[in-house]
Formats: structure tokens, sequence, C-alpha cells
């Protein structure tokens, strides 16, 4: 069952960029189900709240980071929604999934270079909106890969609930992992979504009894182990750390990133590793570049459009031994308020919105301020995973000392 | 791999996936498209009766995907081999929510990964037939059987292998 991690992915050669890059103001749009907003509405709206939290005027923004999907913030969206029209320097290595992690690496260099000052990483979706006229939901992307649509799709392998709950059933045979464990994930995202009024499932409690009850659609799945179908966004703005002290809210530092590949990329049927994810490469680094190890993390927030997605990361990424991840999460430890490894302390992609991870880096700097919902006491060092398949991404933030 | 690490700094990853896109504007979806020159031979082997997976001619390993550069060598050439049919099943899922407006008329079904005989690290997307979900095991021998798919709303049918309890 040992797969040599070299046969199926690798680490991103990251320089060190311990302590040369700060956030130093967050904000997020409205979350919701279908609100017949555009992307480029939505994530101004994270924008100007972003802006607010800093202390900042949009002329301040002179670097904009997004990731080169349709309807993106870019540099046109951004002085069309605040009139603005100076220069900005501009870079697609930023966005939600696993550039919500990496953004500040490359941000790095910019603000080393002065090529920027201020640095504005967003991410946005309108797939509640758009959903009734996308061909197969959020599954169309994978739809338009030729290997799926002549190998995987004409045999009914798809879309990604069907990816996800086959790694699950694999998962549950060769580790012992049960449904009431990934239940216990889909409970703590949930709780924790009840205790936040920004969370779009903030009315829906979950018991784990109420996650055993619900029908298996794609079984070993419910629809409480997938993510939601949202509108929403988000923004965080980065500087150097000197400059970030003089802004009203307390910085966040980054103190590492780590970025990993798999090799299959979103063929997951054939990656070598079936019930790893590419955690194992950016965590690990990402820890390495920070000096710590994962029992100094305070709080987790993992990309989590799957609850299997969740637990593998958990284990990839050295918060518990590879295969005793049903166990780690069992019971309250992914709870804000009493567990082990608080994790997705907003509510997550599975019961806060389905923002594609730019909403957990969001969570983590209010977090590490002491300003979040559902509040980790004493939290000093926060974590988030990003995932796409093909990659996982590891940052870490720490509280300025 | 000197030509894999340099890639390693690329904050996408579409590269290294291989990945090939097309919009999907044929009526016949989901059915293949059987004139893909990727994987025409896949599809022609199944008319056959055969299931054909192609071998690199440089390393010898099955290359599966039949991507157009070897994962383990980066060597191009391959060549289109049969295999027995016979595997081990891998993982598999019981759908019963039509993900696609075409699936309607198929759900519930059996979307399977098996493992081949000639080497496990294959695994055929496949469909489970001809059998009941609740008896189905980890590992357990499967067998290959060529049968007509169709989809509800679209016109025609392929032979495609689907797998049944050996």
């Amino acid at each position: 069952m040992a797969i040599d991690p070299g046969e199926w992915g690798n680490a991103a050669d990251f320089d060190d960029v311990n302590g040369q890059v700060a956030i130093c103001g967050v904000g997020d749009s409205d979350m919701s189900k279908a609100s017949g907003r555009t992307t480029q509405e939505i994530v101004g709206q994270a924008v100007e709240r972003a802006l607010a939290d800093a202390g900042l005027e949009p002329t301040d923004v002179d670097g904009l980071m997004y990731v080169g999907m349709p309807e993106q913030f870019d540099v046109a969206a951004f002085h069309e929604h605040f009139g603005t029209s100076h220069d900005i320097w501009e870079s697609r290595k930023g966005g939600g999934m696993t550039g919500a992690a990496t953004a500040p690496y490359f941000a790095a260099e910019a603000l080393r270079e002065g090529k920027a000052t201020f640095v504005l990483n967003t991410f946005g979706v309108a797939w509640a909106t758009q959903r009734g006229e996308m061909t197969g939901g959020p599954g169309e992307s994978h739809a338009q890969d030729l290997f799926k649509q002549n190998l995987e799709i004409p045999l009914g392998w798809f879309p990604q609930p069907v990816y996800f709950a086959t790694i699950a059933r694999r998962h549950m045979h060769d580790f012992g992992t049960t449904e009431e464990q990934l239940g216990a994930i889909a409970v703590a995202f949930r709780r924790h979504a009840n205790l936040n009024p920004e969370a779009v499932m903030r009315d829906k409690p979950l018991s784990l009894e109420q996650y055993l009850a619900s029908p298996k659609f794609v079984d070993p799945f419910r629809k409480e182990d997938c993510c939601l179908i949202s509108d929403g966004g988000g923004a965080y703005i980065m500087t150097t750390p000197e400059r970030a002290a003089d802004r009203p809210k307390a910085p966040a530092i980054v103190a590492g990133v780590g970025l990993g590949n798999a090799y299959t990329g979103t063929h997951w049927a054939q990656q070598p590793a079936f019930t790893s994810t590419p955690a194992v490469f950016s965590a690990p680094a990402a820890f390495a570049m920070a000096g710590i190890t994962p029992d100094d993390v305070d709080l987790y927030t993992c990309y989590d459009p799957f609850t299997i997605v969740t637990l593998m990361q958990i284990e990839d990424s050295g918060f518990c031994e590879k295969g005793a991840g049903g166990e780690f999460v069992a019971g309250d430890t992914l709870h804000f308020d009493s567990g082990k490894l608080p994790t997705n302390t907003h509510g997550g992609m599975l019961s806060h919105a389905y923002v594609l991870g730019i909403s957990h880096v969001v969570e983590v700097v209010r977090q590490l301020r002491g300003e979040a919902v559902n509040q980790v006491p004493d939290c000093e060092i926060g974590v988030y995973g990003g995932y796409t398949g093909p990659q996982c991404s590891t940052i870490v933030l720490r509280r300025a000392s | 791999m000197s030509e894999r690490s340099e890639r390693t700094n690329e904050a996408t990853s579409d590269e290294r996936v291989h990945r090939i896109e097309g919009h999907i504007t044929r009526a016949a979806f989901p059915l293949p498209d059987v004139t893909w020159p990727l994987t025409a031979e896949f599809w022609a082997g199944a008319t056959r009766n055969e299931l054909m997976i192609p071998v690199c001619d440089t390393c010898g390993r099955y290359r599966w995907y039949p991507k157009t550069e070897c994962l383990s060598c980066d060597g191009e050439p391959y060549t289109w081999t049969p295999v027995s049919g016979r595997g081990t099943l891998f993982s598999w899922v019981v759908v019963t929510h039509p993900f696609l407006p075409q699936f309607a008329d198929l759900v519930p079904f059996v979307p399977a990964l098996v493992a081949l005989e000639e080497d496990p690290s294959v695994r055929v997307p496949t469909r489970m037939v001809d059998c009941d979900p609740g008896s189905l095991t980890f590992d357990m021998p499967v067998t290959v059987t060529f049968r007509e798919i169709s989809f509800t709303g679209v016109d025609g049918s392929v032979t495609a292998p689907l797998f049944v309890p050996a």
C-alpha cells in the first residue's frame, strides 16, 4: 500500500519568504445562494470591506492578484468599480483555491522589487446564480477535459461527488474510516456555520443523527458530505510587515508557504496514492519554512469540497498519522471551542459558502486578531490548506509579535 | 526528471496534467467521441470485444491514460495492446442522483475503478453491471463484458467495456 511519494508528485522549490509579507486587511462579500449579482459586483463588495479594514483608499492599491478564471477582478474591473485610473501591477498567481495560499509567495517578490506596496488578492464566484445556465454545474470544467469525455464520463464516472465518493470508499477500506467519522466533519463545520451570521447555512442545524439519516445519493456520500454552491467572494491586502504596522488592525505575518503537485492532475482514478492529496508535499514545506511542527498549529482551515478531502488533508498535513484521520476527527476534535485542532471555524465550504478558499484565509486572519465569530482561544498560529486536486498549497500565518 | 522539476514553480498545474480541453459541442455527449485520436483505438477495440490499453514503446509500462508523453519516462511513442479483461474491483460508488440529465435512465448505477490483472496500477473507469451493489467487495475478481451504452435524449450507442463479478 505504501507508495513512494516521488512516484506521484513533488513540492515546489520555494525560496524562504518567512517574515517578508503581512496581511493588513481582509474582507468578504455577503454570502448567499443565487443572488442575481455578478462576480465583479460580489468581489467589489469584498474589496470595499478589505480596504475599510486596512484603512486604505482604492488609490493606495498598486498591486492586484487574481486567478485566470472567467470574470475575475482584474485591473480593468478594479478601475471600473472604483473610478480610478492609476498604474497597478497585476498577477494571475492569486485568487482562491491553492492561489489563496500561494499569492503571498508571489507578492513577496513584487514587494521586494518595489513593483507594488499594497497588493490586493481577490476571488469570487456567482456560481449559484449561474448554475441554471451551466452544463452539469461545477462539473463543466471537468467535462471539457477530453480524456474525461472519452474515458470517464461515458462510463458514468463523473462529476466531483462521484470521484470523491470513490476515493472515500477506498479510504474506508484501507484505513477503516467510517461514515460516522466523515459525519463528524460535516457536523463540526455546520455548528460553526450555525454560530456565524454570515454563513449560508446559519439557520440549518445538523446533528450526527440527522447526518446518518440523510439519504446517500452517491453512496457512500450524502449531500452533507458535499460543499455548497454559492455566490460570494473575498479579498485580502498584503504589504511588508513594516508598512502593516502602521495600519489600524493587527497584521498577520506570512511565516511559511508550500505548494505540492500531483503528476496525474485531475485524473484522480490514476493517482498512485489514491487516498492522498498533494498536501503530503505542500504542508511539510510550509511548516519547515515557518519553523513549526503540526503540533504548533492553533487553527486549521482547509479547502473542503467534500468531507473526505478535509480528512485526507488533515492526515497529509501531519496533524495525525496517515490513515488515522477518521479516529482523529471523531467527536469534537475540529470544534472551535473544545477541539484539539479547531478547523474551518467559519463553517468552511461545506456550510459557510463555496467561495473556493478565499474566506478561509480571511478567517485565519480574523482568528489571529482575536476578532473571529467563533474565536479560538489564544490563537497565534493559523494554517490554510488549499486544494485543486492537481495541487495542494499550505500557508502558515502567525500573529505579529 | 529534470524537465519535471523545472515545472514545479508554476502556480498553475495544467501543463503537468496534460489536460486537453474541448468545449462540449457534440450532440452525442456523453457518448465518447470514438474518432478522438488519443482514445479511438480503445473504442475500436471495444467493438471487437477487446480491451485495449497502450504500452509505452520506450519503457514498456502501460500508458494509462494514453497521454502523448509517458509519466514514467517522458517517452512518446506507444502501442495499443490487448489485455485479458480480468482485474479486481478497486473502488466503486452507487449513484442514485443523475448528475447529468443524460444519466436519467441510468440511475441507479455503479461507476467503478477496476485494477487490471496485468498491472494493478492501471485503473479502468467502468460500470459494474449484472450484480447487486450490496454484494460487491473490495479487490474482488471482476471480468470485462462488452455492452452497448446509450443515454437519455442522445441518439445512438457505443460498445463499451463494462465489468461483472468474475
